[in-house]
């Protein structure tokens, strides 16, 4: 079976919500209700019990290096060198390399264009369950409703879990949620009926830039680790992976479903260092220990002295 | 179950496809009422964010939108009740098993009250638990597993035990029983207070197993604050009902304890969360700051009224109303700035850019590793 997971690569995501729309579909999720926001494009606005996709936009009014138009003569951008090498006439259009120049200019400056990008730049993140390595869902949940799977996920059994909520708040990623009218907390499965089946969950099967891949754990790291080299080779030295593996995410152990992001964690509302409640227990049940036996004493003090004044 | 969608012009329609939408919206609304605006009602979870303005230099920090990055807890006031319920009726079994085992035959009517108190209590607890579950007829899934790492299910278990020992060792206060059972309810007795000892605990330690910002970030406060406030909450409740010389001297001296340790922790608590100024707000203002702050004080009357007026019933009396009232307070201020706290996203990022996250805990070359990474800004 191996760990199955997902590798989103945040730099691929163009936020055409494919993914929203196939888990929904899949999952027979039923709708969030039809809401406006009015602060962004994200109108899903949060994972949730019935949301298990949710693609972030995030506007920055900086740019990304390598951003901008393969039409622009200067500078050279990065992430277009390749399909252009140093000292040849690129074309300038993509749609065929034989076409003038001239025919296929700009009506308008190309400097404004270029000024505008140099503002502006757009972050998607389709956000999904990290399927952590240590998950404080599975290890709060006081029924054994969570349980981790064959392939190494993380799951949910509906016909067990009886709403108590405690998974909810022990997840340091605000991914699972209570459905209302259902009682009951759901989230992401990584498609587990297909997986069963061998197929590809549905989001991943959906995304049309190959932004969220599926497969196993250890193959998708060290793609996802190429592919940081690569744009960084390109000119994007903000890129890096959140949660890949132990090392640089120790709270979680490293994520199942990890990303490839360019700004901050909390840019994208992911914690900068998570940890699962369960590594910091021990403290608490140590302070309650010492509590208790303290109560003891002073309920078996009270008495004595009490008596012996008699 | 028939969907229905509340529209902007406040009318409710009941959908006849499935969907939740009205087919007839865009006739209804016309494009001169601005129509998104009218559409968006924040989810309850986003509401205090959204409303609350932020402090100019607290917006620098990047977030997503202000929107909260955790799941508010979807506990109702059932569960800050039980705490405190459970609290109760743990402390009374542990003092009415100690005046059991070591107090006088002046006792009898204090350990009476107590077991009481402890059987009524659990039951009432088991009651506030189950009404909070989002399926309450699926509550015996809670036994189904043994599981340390799950302070809830530790919980289930002890309170399931000591309601069964508790109820037990009450038989002998409401019922005439025959002599060998009478035996085995004392036993129960002893048993309840042994067992009851990590029921007024263990909820501290339920709260602190979260990625609330406040509740983790208090861990080690919380425990032992609530152990003392069901002490303080039991002492108050037997004051109120009064006692004959010997009883009355063993709550008073249970109280005082109680009451004097529950007051500090409350200052430790803030102390501990304070750390991060952020995570420490909801004490500070607001509804759970002033409960928080109103239960403090009325703790502090109760526990200078138990001293000073202690000769005269009614001031025993007023002093046990402040104290059971402090307690209940406490409970409440705590679960609504937990609530707060999850719903602050810079809570939480500020708990862990201050090195408060796992970089706490993970071993100290894993917490290097991290510690350069937050360098460079990741």
């Amino acid at each position: 079976m191996g760990q199955k997971g997902f590798f989103t690569d945040t730099t691929l995501c163009i936020g055409c919500k494919a993914c929203e729309v196939a888990c929904k579909q899949w999952n027979q999720l039923p709708d969030d209700g039809f809401q406006w926001t009015a602060m962004s494009y994200d109108n899903t606005s949060h994972l949730g019990a019935s949301t298990w996709r949710h693609v972030a936009f995030v506007e920055r009014s900086e740019a990304l290096p390598g951003q901008g138009s393969p039409r622009s003569a200067s500078p050279p951008l990065a992430a277009f060198g390749e399909l252009f090498p140093l000292g040849q006439p690129g074309p300038r259009s993509l749609l065929a390399s034989n076409i003038a120049p001239s025919s296929v200019e700009s009506p308008t400056s190309e400097a404004a264009i270029e000024g505008a990008n140099s503002q502006f730049s757009w972050l998607m993140m389709s956000d999904v369950c990290k399927h952590c390595a240590r998950a404080g869902c599975l290890e709060a949940c006081p029924t054994g409703a969570i349980i981790r799977t064959e392939f190494s996920s993380v799951y949910i059994q509906p016909d067990i879990c009886n709403g108590c909520g405690y998974c909810i708040s022990a997840c340091p990623f605000g991914v699972v949620d209570r459905r209302e009218d259902d009682g009951r907390a759901w989230k992401c499965t990584l498609c587990y009926d297909r997986l069963k089946d061998d197929m590809v969950p549905a989001c991943a099967k959906s995304c049309p830039t190959a932004s969220i891949q599926f497969g196993e754990v250890d193959e998708l790291r060290a793609r996802a680790a190429d592919r940081v080299e690569q744009l960084h080779a390109r000119g994007v030295k903000d890129a890096y992976l959140y949660g890949a593996d132990e090392a640089s995410q120790p709270g979680t152990e490293g994520l199942h479903a990890f990303f490839l992001l360019c700004d901050k964690p909390e840019v994208y509302n992911l914690p900068p260092d998570p940890v699962v409640p369960t590594k910091k227990i021990a403290d608490s049940w140590w302070a309650m220990a010492s509590g208790i036996a303290g109560l003891g004493i002073v309920a078996i003090g009270a008495v004595l002295s009490a008596r012996s004044t008699r | 179950m028939k969907r229905v969608f509340k529209n902007p012009l406040s009318e409710t329609i009941p959908s006849e496809d499935g969907r939740n939408i009205d087919p007839d919206l865009d006739v209804k609304v016309s494009w001169d009422v601005p129509l998104p605006y009218r559409l968006f009602e924040p989810p309850p979870y986003a509401r205090s964010v959204w409303t609350e303005p932020l402090p100019a230099t607290e917006q620098e920090s990047p977030t997503y939108y202000e929107l909260p990055m955790l799941k508010e807890p979807v506990w109702k006031w059932y569960i800050p009740a039980y705490f405190y319920v459970g609290g109760l009726s743990g402390a009374c079994a542990v003092l009415g098993a100690s005046a059991d085992l070591l107090g006088g035959p002046g006792m009898v009517r204090l350990s009476r009250q107590c077991r009481l108190i402890a059987a009524t209590g659990a039951a009432a607890s088991a009651v506030l638990l189950i009404a909070d579950l989002g399926r309450p007829a699926r509550f015996l899934n809670m036994l189904r597993v043994f599981r340390p790492s799950s302070p809830m299910n530790i919980g289930t278990w002890i309170l399931s035990t000591f309601g069964a020992c508790a109820g037990l060792a009450a038989l002998p206060a409401v019922l005439a029983v025959p002599t060998p059972l009478r035996r085995l309810a004392d036993g129960a007795g002893i048993g309840a207070g042994v067992i009851g000892l990590p029921l007024t605990g263990y909820t501290g330690v339920l709260l602190a197993n979260t990625a609330v910002p406040l509740w983790q970030g208090a861990r080690r406060s919380l425990p032992i604050l609530f152990s003392s406030s069901g002490a303080a909450t039991a002492a108050s409740v037997l004051e109120i009902l009064g006692d004959s010389d010997e009883g009355a001297a063993v709550t008073f001296r249970f109280g005082l304890i109680a009451k004097a340790t529950e007051l500090a922790m409350t200052l430790l608590l803030e102390r501990e969360v304070s750390v991060v100024p952020r995570v420490a707000r909801p004490l500070r203002s607001g509804f759970s700051g002033a409960l928080w702050r109103a239960a403090q004080a009325a703790g502090a009357a109760s526990l200078i009224l138990s001293v000073v007026g202690r000769k005269r019933t009614w001031t025993r009396r007023a002093a046990g109303v402040l104290g059971a009232a402090a307690a209940l307070g406490l409970r409440f201020a705590l679960f609504h700035a937990g609530k707060r706290s999850a719903r602050d996203p810079r809570a939480s990022f500020e708990q862990q850019r201050a090195g408060y996250g796992a970089s706490e805990v993970v071993d100290s070359k894993l917490a290097r590793t991290w510690a350069e990474a937050l360098e460079e800004g990741r």
